[in-house]
């Protein structure tokens, strides 16, 4: 049993191979620490490209609980900088996006460029001796990493690499981008944002959980033991459910973990070359047009279901979207989720994902909803002392290597391991707790 | 506007509207609308379509229809135990729809605008909704029907917790 000090040996006692004390979950202190030595360390998704198109654009957005903004700057790069005045540490801006050539403090009138160089103050002649506008510039995020327009960041110089980072999920990005028929999608459709009180990384261990779909989600599935047509030309689906038990298709589905605490789950297979409609049809042309036939249908073929970059985002391939985690408290969470737009695409399959998104994870929606009622109940049934542990043992000791994708083979590094186990499995949730283990046991 | 449906009428079907949603009669709330009838809460002030943009609501009847098939589902977990809600709609009104219809917004007779405050209590917490909310309304046959209700929260841009019922 944990004796209750944060020291590393503290720390490591808090997770075993199949379970994990519920502190982990319910401690202010702890989750501090997480904000320090997790979200204050690792790669976290901060915005796409497109959100700032023009010079001048910028995003507010919060890296853990720390406000930065992401410009588009006069040189056409896009910045990541802290959202705070180094004057007297205002916040420089409130609103969510919008264009400004000029960041200008409403205290007193400090005036910075979107990279963050301080231009000038007022009243300089009463500047301290030895004031030089350069020593004010806005702190900027210590490292950012650019993939395929997608924009992360770390807080803290050092660390692991950007491009070991992300190369074990290269693919999975690129199973939603490469469906643009130029290869480019934008995040402008909106944003849904939901909240719940409980902790993040129920969020987090949720969007790989295929367990919980059939039970959670029980009140979606239809006649035909189908939650919804999910795309554009396909009525069908995947079964969840058979009668009242959990489908057997549903059961063959996969998860995988590859390091860092990154993983997904595969997609149950479906009727790809039934799949039709007009509006698909002249999508298909599209993509078929500007990459090849054989090319197109391998991307037409999803693969991936939800995949996770720990720890802050995800991308969701079949109701096409990017989640962003943000903790705001032990027991209180946001979560942006972003419809992603294929350009090039016909308006109306654009269209039918963004509706289709509203009815699975908007706060309104049929699905998520059922999901915050569950984050919220466990953190409630979680301040029982009575049960200090909670299990994430399914599947442990049944998890397999199998061969890593060409992708991760090429990045500079040692390439991770993948493991795959049935998706019903917890195998990602062990996988974000060795993660989680090894930004927080270092000092 | 038909001479039969005057402005008490409109009132009074507003008024109904409201407590049909507060007594849970969602069944014959939809039965309200229009066969192309939709209800539309955007996710953004200003919010010009529910087409290629996020909303927290955009049900057609389809929708709705399977929105309230699971309202009734008895493992709806974010509605056990369900919410309790009151509706309080005001400042109603009424203008004649002078514009035709659009692939967006079908033919309606009436645009009527209103307020309200909706109280939700679940759970041991309330919460309150307020926000403007418009109907466009057709005279079928006398009796009115709701082409489109668009409800614009005041917060329409906020993070929200879980919500399950119309407003």
């Amino acid at each position: 049993m944990p004796d209750g000090s944060l020291n590393s040996r503290g720390i490591e006692a808090l997770v075993e191979p199949g379970r994990v004390h519920r502190r982990v979950y319910t401690d202010p202190e702890i989750f501090e620490l997480e904000m320090e030595r997790l979200f204050g360390r690792a790669w976290l998704f901060v915005g796409h490209a497109t959100q700032v198109p023009k010079p001048g654009d910028f995003i507010t957005t919060d890296l853990g609980r720390q406000p930065v903004l992401m410009t588009r700057h006069h040189d056409g790069s896009v910045r990541v900088v802290l959202n705070r005045c180094t004057h007297r540490g205002v916040k420089l801006v409130a609103e969510r996006q919008g264009n400004r050539p000029r960041l200008v403090c409403l205290y007193h009138g400090w005036t910075f460029d979107p990279d963050g160089t301080l231009l000038r103050v007022p009243v300089d002649e009463g500047c301290a001796p030895g004031f030089r506008l350069c020593d004010f510039n806005l702190a900027k995020a210590p490292r950012i990493g650019v993939y395929r327009g997608f924009v992360f960041a770390s807080l803290s110089p050092t660390g692991i690499a950007f491009d070991d980072w992300i190369a074990p999920m290269r693919e999975n990005i690129d199973d939603i981008v490469d469906r643009a028929p130029g290869g480019e999608i934008a995040l402008d459709a909106g944003m849904h944002r939901y909240i719940f009180r409980g902790n993040w990384k129920m969020q987090t261990e949720n969007l790989v959980d295929s367990y919980h779909v059939p039970f959670s989600h029980a009140s979606t599935v239809n006649r035909k033991g189908v939650q919804f047509s999910r795309r554009e030309g396909d009525d069908e689906g995947a079964k969840v459910v058979d009668g009242q038990r959990t489908a057997s298709q549903w059961k063959q589905r996969r998860s995988y973990a590859v390091g860092y605490g990154h993983g997904w789950t595969s997609n149950t297979e479906l009727n790809e070359s039934g799949r039709s409609s007009a509006v698909y049809d002249e999508y298909r042309h599209a993509l078929i047009s500007s990459v090849g036939a054989e090319r197109a249908e391998k991307i037409l073929t999803p693969r991936m279901h939800n995949s996770l970059l720990y720890p802050n985002a995800s991308f969701m391939g079949l109701n096409m979207h990017i989640r962003v985690i943000k903790p705001l408290a032990v027991d209180l969470t946001e979560v942006n989720i972003y419809p992603v737009r294929l350009i090039g695409a016909p308006e109306a399959m654009n269209a039918r994902n963004t509706r289709l998104l509203n009815v699975t994870h908007a706060a309104a929606s049929f699905v998520q909803s059922d999901d915050l009622e569950a984050f919220g109940r466990a953190q409630t049934g979680l301040r029982s002392r009575q049960t200090e542990w909670v299990d994430i043992s399914r599947g442990l000791g049944r998890e397999e290597p199998v061969d890593a994708p060409e992708s991760i083979a090429t990045a500079a590094g040692t390439p991770p391991t993948v493991m795959r186990a049935m998706a019903t499995d917890e195998l990602v949730v062990r996988g974000q707790f060795r993660a989680w283990l090894d930004y927080m046991r270092v000092a | 506007m038909s001479a039969a449906i005057d402005r008490s009428a409109i009132e009074a079907f507003v008024f109904a509207e409201a407590r049909l949603l507060d007594e849970r009669r969602f069944r014959e709330w939809m039965a309200l609308y229009t066969e192309d009838g939709a209800y539309w809460v955007p996710a953004a002030a200003d919010q010009t379509t529910p087409f290629g943009q996020a909303s927290l609501f955009y049900d057609d009847l389809e929708l709705m229809r399977t929105r309230i098939d699971r309202l009734e589902h008895p493992l709806i977990h974010v509605q056990t135990p369900p919410s309790r809600t009151v509706h309080v709609v005001g400042n109603i009104e009424v203008e004649a729809v002078s514009a035709g219809p659009t692939p967006e917004l079908p033919a309606s007779d009436m645009l009527v605008h209103s307020s309200f405050v909706m109280v939700e209590y679940r759970l041991d917490q309330q919460r309150m909704f307020a926000g403007r909310q418009r109907h466009w309304l057709r005279d079928v046959e006398g009796a009115l029907r709701i082409v489109r209700k668009r409800v614009d929260l005041v917060n329409s841009e906020a993070a929200f917790e879980a919500i399950a019922v119309p407003f």
